[in-house]
């Protein structure tokens, strides 16, 4: 219908219009068009319902005082955010969870390229290797955590016990339950539990820089460790970038790990965000506090990262 | 005989179609709307495997009369149920029967219309079996009954090895606080710790310390509940607990109730604390000790201040949103059936003990190696778990405080502890900012 009053318009130029949009190119164009957008539909549909709906529903549950297991309670506007801005707890959390995450991501991206650069060389086991490096990664943080309490026990923990034998202490050290052996703790096994990440990702990079770069290095006279300043750091930027950005996310709102060792304490000085959030919205059933404590930690990681993405850029212009 | 499931080619794809959409609703009915048979989901905290086995034992015998009901047993873990209880509350797909979560936990969830009134199971168990007293500490203030106890438990109660206060030369337990950090003094050296207590960031330090301001003669709530804890009893107790602090291993920091038992069980500390799960740890763990272990109230600073014994009264409960409140007020009522109550308390005998008089005398529950083996002991713990009190039931004279259960997720007593015994932080202004924050709690 709307074809054909288009054809009774008399202009010229709609006509040819109209033809133009009624060519079999244009048509096949458009129906290529409600194909994409019915294939790109459903994936719109989860987008919207696993992280739309979420983040549109934590900013609404900021708003309201709400008692958790009813999720009854009033709008109280602005003011969870004012109470929160207010507490020295949160300021003391958030300090706490940029050390953990500045000191963790930096031991993994250390550990991490290190041993991807050996097992890239060509050693021993080198399968075997690559294979058994993951285990960290995959073991269940549950279990980890429970080993690693087992080595730290002050009573009957291996490493205690070794220390005291090699007379290098008098007494077993206290590694969860002071600071700053805590944090360190934390930051350690952290390291340990995640680095095969940056493992995986930066060998699967080193795999594919082209010998030729290393010949001409070595014609230059280049050593090993300006090779790898020059040629291996710079060739791997890029997949570094991801890397950075993807675990300090994921350290950023790490929970279990940091609960199951040290439930945040001594008092609050390994409490981070994450673990506040928790405290507000299921210890103490304050759910809207503890979604604003979320949007929060939302906020901020959000501008971290536009920080973090301006300077990479920055830096690969120049 | 028509095959209704033979999809011929003389249907259509419509018709297969159809099919499909009206199965899918089918499947999307209740399971009631399609036979009168109901599944029941027991959740609890108390997890370990002969436990389990004695619940299997309890739900196969309900199942045996009660045809078409099935219950799904659930385990939990003690630090995560209020946790799940308050997604399943929020969400509406709550449990149907909740065993073994604290009085001052069940009170909370009362408070805010999330549980069932319990009256009618304490009428069909039998409240003329109960000890006396036994359901004080479940009364709400509208005059119904929360919940009623599934066991009694005395956590706070001091274990002994008789081998070391002989050697030591130490005749009987401690009664003062005095006289307990003589015979830490006594006891501690050599590689055995005095005791262990714990100073962790956790609920364990702050249901165990509750105890010690007790012990000095003070109180968090006053009966009122108006916070109290600011008072010189807790400052006599924070330092009191500051002082015998050299006497846990160092980790102690990060202890919490696993650790404490452990710390005992294994041989590494002279005395301990903790409720009688020591007996059957001991006799399966470490056997060796089983002939040198006796257990004794927890001192107090003098004695005049009467001994104050941890009971966090675990609880047996429905949830208002129950689908099948009747049903789980019958398996409810079920669970304190003789033969398998019994060997519910069995299963972790002198840890949790029983609340009616019937079942204590029996001779079938009296029969058993660790009940026969450790009498006194098992007597001791029954009798002083008859009359203790939490957080939420600080005595007879206290109102029900349904706000217990906060204050000790909030951690904010272990915060105090923490900040007295490790940080060293001034008493005063700690104990102040502590009562701001209780405060601050009760009003939320």
């Amino acid at each position: 219908m709307m074809a054909a009053m288009s054809t009774g318009g008399g202009e010229p130029g709609s006509q040819a219009e109209s033809r133009t949009s009624r060519s079999p190119q244009a048509m096949l164009e458009r129906r290529y068009a409600r194909l994409g957008l019915l294939l790109i539909a459903p994936s719109i549909v989860v987008f919207s319902a696993v992280i739309i709906y979420p983040l549109l529903a934590a900013i609404y549950l900021s708003l309201f005082e709400l008692y958790t297991p009813t999720l009854e309670g009033g709008f109280v506007g602005l003011s969870n955010y004012r109470e929160l801005l207010a507490r020295g707890e949160f300021w003391v959390s958030l300090r706490n969870t940029l050390v953990w995450t500045a000191g963790t991501l930096s031991l993994q991206i250390v550990f991490g390229i290190g041993m991807a650069l050996m097992l890239h060389q060509n050693v021993w086991f080198r399968s075997l290797a690559r294979s058994l490096i993951l285990f960290p990664y995959f073991v269940s943080t549950v279990v980890a955590v429970l080993v690693w309490r087992w080595l730290f026990n002050d009573l009957y923990g291996i490493l205690n016990h070794l220390l005291v034998e090699a007379r290098l202490i008098d007494m077993p050290i206290d590694y969860l339950g002071a600071m700053p052996n805590a944090m360190i703790s934390i930051i350690l096994v952290g390291a340990w539990k995640y680095f095969p990440f940056v493992v995986i990702a930066v060998l699967a990079r080193l795999q594919t820089i082209p010998d030729v770069l290393y010949e001409a290095a070595r014609i230059d006279g280049a050593g090993p460790i300006a090779r790898f300043f020059d040629v291996t750091l710079p060739q791997l930027r890029e997949v570094l970038l991801v890397i950075v950005l993807l675990r300090a996310i994921w350290d950023f709102k790490e929970f279990d790990l940091i609960f199951l060792l040290t439930g945040g304490g001594p008092v609050i000085s390994t409490q981070t965000l994450s673990l506040l959030v928790y405290k507000e919205a299921f210890a103490l059933n304050q759910m809207g506090m503890g979604a604003a404590y979320g949007v929060v930690m939302m906020a901020i990681m959000l501008v971290f990262m536009i920080f973090y993405i301006r300077q990479a850029r920055k830096g690969d212009s120049s | 005989m028509q095959n209704t499931h033979d999809i011929g080619p003389t249907r259509s794809r419509r018709a297969l179609l159809k099919a499909l959409v009206a199965a899918a609703a089918l499947g999307s009915l209740p399971r009631q709307a399609l036979s009168r048979s109901a599944e029941l989901r027991w959740w609890t905290p108390q997890g370990a495997p002969a436990q389990l086995d004695a619940y299997r034992y309890q739900i196969a015998a309900f199942e045996a009369v009660n045809a078409g009901v099935s219950v799904v047993l659930e385990p939990l873990s003690d630090e995560s149920y209020a946790t799940q209880l308050a997604a399943a509350f929020s969400s509406g797909q709550v449990p149907d029967v909740v065993t073994h979560l604290p009085s001052f936990s069940v009170q909370s969830y009362y408070a805010r219309g999330l549980v069932e009134p319990f009256n009618d199971v304490i009428e069909a168990v039998g409240p003329g079996d109960y000890y006396p007293g036994a359901n004080n500490v479940f009364r709400a203030a509208d005059g119904n009954y929360v919940a009623t106890g599934i066991g009694n438990s005395a956590v706070n109660i001091l274990w002994l090895r008789t081998d070391m206060m002989e050697r030591a030369g130490l005749e009987r337990p401690p009664i003062t606080w005095d006289e307990f950090r003589a015979a830490l003094t006594k006891l501690h050296g050599r590689g055995i710790y005095g005791t262990a207590l714990p100073y962790g960031r956790n609920s364990a330090t702050s249901l165990v310390f509750i105890g010690f301001i007790h012990g000095a003669g003070g109180q968090v709530f006053t009966p009122d509940l108006q916070v109290a804890i600011d008072s010189e009893e807790t400052r006599n107790a924070l330092e009191y607990y500051r002082e015998i602090r050299d006497f846990s291993p160092r980790g102690a920091t990060n202890y919490s109730w696993g650790d404490c038992l452990t710390a005992f069980v294994s041989g590494a500390t002279a005395t301990g604390l903790y409720t009688g799960r020591v007996l059957a740890n001991v006799r399966d763990q470490n056997p060796r000790l089983a002939d040198h272990i006796t257990c004794a109230l927890w001192p107090r600073l003098s004695r005049d201040i009467p001994p104050w014994t941890f009971n966090d009264f675990p609880s047996v409960f429905v949830p208002a949103q129950s689908r099948h409140k009747g049903l789980a007020k019958r398996l409810a009522a079920f669970l304190f059936e003789p033969e398998g109550y019994i060997r519910q308390l069995h299963a972790a005998p002198g840890h949790v003990l029983p609340v009616l008089r019937s079942i204590g005398e029996d001779r079938r529950y009296r029969d058993n190696d660790i009940i026969r083996k450790y009498r006194d002991e098992v007597n001791l713990m029954a009798e002083a778990a008859a009359g203790g009190y939490n957080l939420g039931y600080e005595s007879n004279a206290h109102r029900a405080n349904e706000k217990a259960g906060e204050i000790i997720a909030s951690g904010v007593i272990a915060d105090m502890v923490q900040r007295v015994v490790l940080n060293r932080e001034n008493v005063d202004a700690v104990l102040s900012r502590t009562a701001r924050a209780i405060e601050e709690v009760m009003k939320g």
